[in-house]
């Protein structure tokens, strides 16, 4: 064993470990701020396994998209759905997790004897990080996977669209605006009646 | 990978033009409202109406095109492919009909909405082409995307809310658990991507059928999801009652046929040597789609979650067809499709224009409807016939095809099945016809008798008026005069070369396979020489 | 010790797992998405791993994981904003309590 590969299997050892153990964090802890942070940690972990893997260009945007983006996009929910909620027990609630564990247990059985039975078909890396691969992904993004490349911009853009149109509050007054705007607090919505998120003065009093 | 001077012959991209005019009033919806402001928009609805019907005329011009393969084997337009596209460009026309009133009533903003329906059109149509696992995860995710946003479009209704949030959680697991398939694909094959090739390297790999077992079982269920197959089905009762009515007749038309179109192409070319097994998976889903939707839907009260679990049945139906996997059952598929399309839109055209109109979905409350409005009974009842498969409409040709093509492959319990099925979904849809037109007067319903003079002047409901009477015409007409639908649903099978090869290839490697076995027992014999 | 495919392929069937199981017990909606996330990065590492081990020369793998990345942000983006609709309606965010709809 040389030097090289010692030093990553033991990386990889570490990065597995943990990548698992926050991804237990995310699903089992109970305060789901914790299990937001946690999942950052498990998204950095992958990407420093696909820096292994000699994925340079995906490592990077796993870090710009998910940790960037998507992880802080969830930290920003919870900021807004920050209601502490005592959730009420159900019934059987144990039983309900102990079976899920159990089909899970079991699946992870069939995929692993899946991954270890099948004769994958290795090529031989020899001399293959000659062209680096954001040359390779820029390439394929321009010729044979054009298509959804182009489809994935829509996607974006009515994504874009759509995200707001749900998440915005329709600031449409009932009546024309009189012109002395007494109301100083917040903005009468067209939505049904409701308390304000995050910003009206009852909220704070709910909270503490 | 090189870029050579036939690199524009390789593109091909003259077959997408159907989908660049899609994509094309997709934005000119979107800027236009944004320069015209939200009165003067009103015109956008019709501007999206044509432009589908031409991006539909188009599609004819490249009907049994010399090379069907465009951008590099990643879509195909061949004649499969443009019929489905057809389906799913027609089904949204005649919903943006039905979804002015609807909207504006509802107080949504209009265009963003036409925009958002137009998004999954284009997904459901570059889906029905697709031929690379790469281009069929983007087309999915763009249709079941533009899905969630239309379910929750009423957003001050907290049903909508809800529809959508199931209908996202569930969707999202299923489009992952569809991933893990499609990349346990990529690696048995040897690192392709291409359908055809997909099926090239499976045949090479020996001792993977663990493998490919699990990613046919993971990608089946993505698929059955989309065409909520019991037991995929759990989502769509809730999202159909919470959503809003077109985009229920949408996604149970349109997104259906996209669902139909990927399961017939990513099965029968990428998984040739698998097929009996994916036919015994399709015989369960089929069986369980059948006895549950019809048997459920036997004892709604409401309109629409009646025809939420129709419309499970009817794909039990149709997955008959796929079952028999011949070139007469996936002709059957398309032909019933068609006809499918018009009438279960026209089912909802009148379930809308009745809740319009009186504020209720409730079945009861259709009481003694013929005497207030004869168009909107003739128009509902004609549909919901067709539905129930009554000769001599259009639905009945359509489940005849479907059961004689089962009948054909030696599928005889199946089609029994399905014929029990089918009597029993008439009993219910002739129970809502029995309600609305039997009634004596003094029978009728408090709705019906506050019911509004029927006036086609007021905005928005003209178009409704057009799509009910179109419906209405095409279904009560395509059964006597089926022959081109037929002749067409034939053709189109006929001319896929996709589905030819994959037949072909299928023969070639059991005769190999049969080959070796044969030549094994020889083998060592010469050896002892 | 050289790392072999098959490490990969069961670490990503573990996430994969896990996922299922957060998707599945969770009662916080939040918590559902992160869920779905983790299952989707359970298929990119087995995506690139296949590419480096079975597709080094073409890549294919990680030009499929970098379209799931683009769908998972967008598919986020319009789940965070469906919750924060239900949350202004319904004020929870407690799945066991969505049930105006019956399955």
């Amino acid at each position: 064993m040389d030097l090289a590969q010692g030093v990553q299997f033991v990386s990889f050892i570490i990065l597995a470990a943990m990548m698992f153990s926050a991804a237990l964090g995310v699903v089992l802890l109970r305060n789901i701020v914790y299990s937001a942070f946690l999942l950052g940690a498990v998204f950095i972990s992958i990407s420093g396994l696909y820096l292994l893997l000699n994925a340079e260009f995906v490592a990077a945007s796993q870090i710009l998209v998910y940790v960037g983006a998507v992880n802080v996009l969830i930290l920003f929910a919870i900021m807004l759905v920050n209601k502490k909620e005592a959730f009420p027990a159900l019934g059987r609630n144990w039983l309900r997790g102990g079976a899920t564990a159990l089909v899970c247990v079991g699946l992870f059985a069939l995929l692993g004897t899946m991954a270890i039975s099948t004769p994958w078909s290795i090529a031989d890396r020899a001399g293959v990080a000659a062209e680096g691969s954001v040359i390779k992904i820029g390439k394929h993004f321009f010729s044979d996977f054009l298509l959804p490349f182009e489809l994935a911009s829509v996607l974006l853009l009515i994504t874009m669209v759509g995200a707001i149109i749900l998440a915005r509050r329709d600031l449409i007054p009932e009546e024309p605006p009189e012109s002395g705007l007494t109301e100083t607090e917040a903005y009468k919505l067209q939505e049904r009646p409701r308390e304000l998120i995050s910003v009206g003065k009852s909220e704070s009093e709910d909270q503490s | 990978m090189e870029f050579a001077s036939n690199f524009s012959d390789q593109l091909n991209v003259g077959l997408i033009l159907p989908e660049g005019i899609v994509v094309a009033t997709l934005l000119a919806v979107l800027i236009g409202d944004l320069i015209l402001g939200r009165r003067a928009a009103r015109g956008l609805p019709y501007i999206a109406i044509a432009g589908l019907l031409l991006s539909i005329v188009s599609l004819y011009f490249y009907w049994d095109a010399e090379n069907p393969t465009a951008l590099l084997g990643s879509f195909s337009g061949d004649d499969l492919s443009i019929i489905f596209r057809g389906v799913i460009a027609l089904s949204t026309a005649v919903t943006i009909l039905m979804s002015i009133r609807y909207v504006e009533q509802t107080g949504g903003a209009l265009s963003e909405f036409i925009a958002i329906m137009l998004t999954a059109t284009l997904g459901g149509m570059f889906l029905a082409g697709a031929n690379e696992l790469v281009m069929i995860f983007v087309a999915l995710e763009t249709l079941s995307i533009s899905s969630y946003l239309m379910t929750g479009y009423m957003k001050r209704d907290s049903r909508s809310n809800e529809a959508a949030l199931k209908y996202l959680l569930i969707g999202a697991a299923s489009s992952a658990v569809f991933l893990y398939g499609s990349s346990l694909l990529y690696g048995l094959s040897g690192g392709k991507t291409i359908l055809p090739e997909i099926a090239q390297g499976l045949a090479q790999v020996e001792g993977g059928e663990l493998a490919s077992a699990i990613a046919l079982v993971f990608m089946i269920a993505g698929i059955a999801f989309k065409i909520s197959a019991v037991p995929f089905h759990q989502w769509t009762p809730d999202v159909y009652e919470g959503s809003p009515t077109p985009v229920v007749a949408f996604l149970s038309v349109g997104s259906k046929a996209a669902g139909f179109a990927l399961a017939i192409r990513l099965l029968v070319v990428a998984f040739p040597l698998e097929q009996p097994q994916w036919r015994l998976i399709f015989t369960a889903l089929a069986i369980l789609s059948m006895i549950l939707g019809n048997a459920v839907a036997l004892a709604q009260t409401s309109m629409k979650r009646l025809l939420a679990y129709s419309s499970i049945g009817q794909a039990g139906f149709v997955m008959i067809g796929m079952v028999a996997a011949t070139q007469a059952g996936y002709a059957s598929m398309i032909f019933y499709l068609l006809v499918y399309l018009f009438m279960n839109l026209g089912a909802f055209t009148g379930l809308i224009l009745f809740s319009l109109r009186t504020g209720t979905d409730q079945i009861t409350e259709y009481a003694g409807l013929y005497q207030k409005d004869p168009l909107l009974t003739l128009g509902l009842s004609i549909c919901l016939l067709s539905l129930g498969g009554i000769p001599p409409l259009a639905g009945f040709f359509g489940k005849i095809y479907l059961f004689w093509a089962g009948w054909q492959a030696g599928l005889y319990g199946l089609v029994i099945l399905g014929l029990v099925a089918s009597v029993v979904s008439i009993y219910y849809y002739i129970r809502v016809v029995k309600m609305m037109v039997v009634k004596e007067p003094q029978e009728m319903s408090d709705t019906v008798r506050n019911y509004p003079a029927v006036r086609w002047n007021l905005p928005g409901m003209r178009p409704l008026q057009v799509g009910l009477v179109f419906s209405l015409v095409v279904t009560s007409l395509a059964g006597i005069l089926s022959n081109p639908l037929f002749t067409l649903a034939n053709t189109s099978i006929e001319n896929t070369e996709a589905l030819k090869s994959a037949s072909t290839f299928l023969e070639e490697t059991t005769a190999q396979n049969k080959e070796v076995s044969l030549a094994d027992p020889m083998a060592p014999a010469i050896v002892e020489k | 010790m050289e790392l072999q495919l098959e490490y990969y392929l069961i670490l990503a069937a573990g996430l994969f797992c896990i996922g299922i199981y957060g998707l599945v017990t969770s009662r916080n909606v939040v918590r559902v998405l992160m869920s779905v996330e983790l299952l989707l990065n359970a298929v990119n590492l087995n995506l690139i791993g296949f590419s480096s081990f079975i597709d080094p020369i073409d890549i294919k793998g990680q030009v499929f994981s970098v379209f799931v990345i683009i769908v998972a942000a967008a598919e986020s983006a319009v789940g965070l904003a469906i919750i924060l609709a239900i949350y202004r309606n319904r004020n929870t965010v407690d799945m066991e309590r969505f049930n105006l709809l019956k399955w």
